[in-house]
């Protein structure tokens, strides 16, 4: 018997950070600030199950170029320096692969591969599927960007979860030198939220006077 | 109403540190756009902003993951941190969903249009 034809939807984008690889692994594995940082796009949230470096997330996100919410389930894991993932949404399954790259000078690339297999019907969507996932990719990429530098440079001012940083507490002088460490990345994150619960979390708003971040 | 927010309004945060450890954070004016502004000064990140007639500063760093907690304009006396949404009263700083966690309070000075921050009261 012939396996079924199948018509390859995929799109694939790189871009840089000025922060190592595991401050960005940790920003993929924190799936809390879905509906923070994303609450444009996620509405919902919840882990179903998680272990060391695998879980399995059910969320309800609108995408760009489409006008409604819709509720997936979605299993990731580590596979050395990439993280791929399996999303089940709309009767289809969206792979991922996010790769993770050390560069010079603390900075890192992490390079994005979307993939459908779809039934050949589906050649005709080529173009949206890449311009659906293009727009995503930076839409996000841009939300993610600023917590991920704000994330290592508070680390190298000697931030402690669920702490914070020491002479900021205690309104002592900065110590005249810092030593943080090297940025560890152990999954799962640390959860403060309800999101491991059948009722899971869901945005506190959908709409925000944005000051931004600090100057 | 006047356009500027007066000096006598500035926070009663207790002061414990002599003049010397204040920094220039803002003027009056930068602070009257949204009534609300994030800054760093030096390597603290402070959330400066008017509420209920006081001019306050609480630490922009979020306890938890170290989250900007000013990054929305606040609504119904609280703030919501921008990355997982734990809420901070805009009375005092402290973590209205994680009690244990309060931000920790500046305490300020006004000189005419500038505000002044002490880093270490």
């Amino acid at each position: 018997m012939n396996p079924p034809k199948t018509h390859l939807l995929t799109a694939q984008f790189r871009a840089e950070m000025d922060c190592p690889k595991e401050v960005v692994m940790w920003n993929y594995y924190d799936h809390e600030h879905l509906v923070g940082t994303h609450y444009k796009y996620y509405n919902a949230a919840r882990v179903l199950a998680e272990r060391d470096d695998w879980s399995l997330v059910m969320r309800s996100k609108k995408m760009p170029l489409i006008p409604f919410y819709g509720a997936g389930i979605g299993f990731q894991y580590m596979d050395g320096n990439t993280m791929k993932s399996f999303h089940q949404e709309l009767g289809q399954v969206l792979e991922m692969e996010a790769f993770f790259e050390d560069l010079p000078n603390d900075r890192c690339s992490v390079t994005v591969t979307y993939r459908i297999y779809a039934h050949p019907v589906f050649k005709v969507f080529d173009s949206f599927f890449k311009k659906l996932f293009k727009k995503w990719f930076w839409a996000t990429w841009e939300e993610d960007a600023p917590m991920r530098l704000r994330r290592w440079k508070v680390h190298q001012l000697g931030f402690k979860d669920f702490s914070g940083i020491e002479y900021i507490n205690k309104k002592t002088p900065r110590p005249e030198k810092i030593e943080p460490g090297q940025y560890e990345f152990i999954p799962p994150v640390r959860k403060s939220s309800p999101i491991r619960t059948v009722e899971g979390i869901q945005r506190p708003f959908e709409t925000s006077n944005e000051l931004g971040y600090a100057d | 109403m006047s356009n500027t927010p007066t000096g006598a309004l500035v926070s009663l945060v207790p002061r414990n540190s002599g003049d010397e450890n204040y920094q220039f954070l803002a003027t009056l004016e930068e602070l009257k756009k949204a009534g609300q502004l994030t800054r760093w000064v030096e390597d603290h990140d402070i959330l400066l902003y008017e509420y209920e007639g006081e001019i306050k500063a609480l630490s922009n760093i979020c306890r938890h993951f170290g989250g900007p907690v000013g990054y929305h304009k606040h609504k119904d006396g609280v703030f919501t941190c921008l990355w997982h949404n734990w809420t901070f009263s805009c009375k005092d700083g402290s973590c209205t969903s994680h009690p244990a966690y309060p931000l920790r309070q500046y305490a300020l000075k006004i000189e005419g249009d500038k505000i002044y921050v002490d880093l270490l009261g």
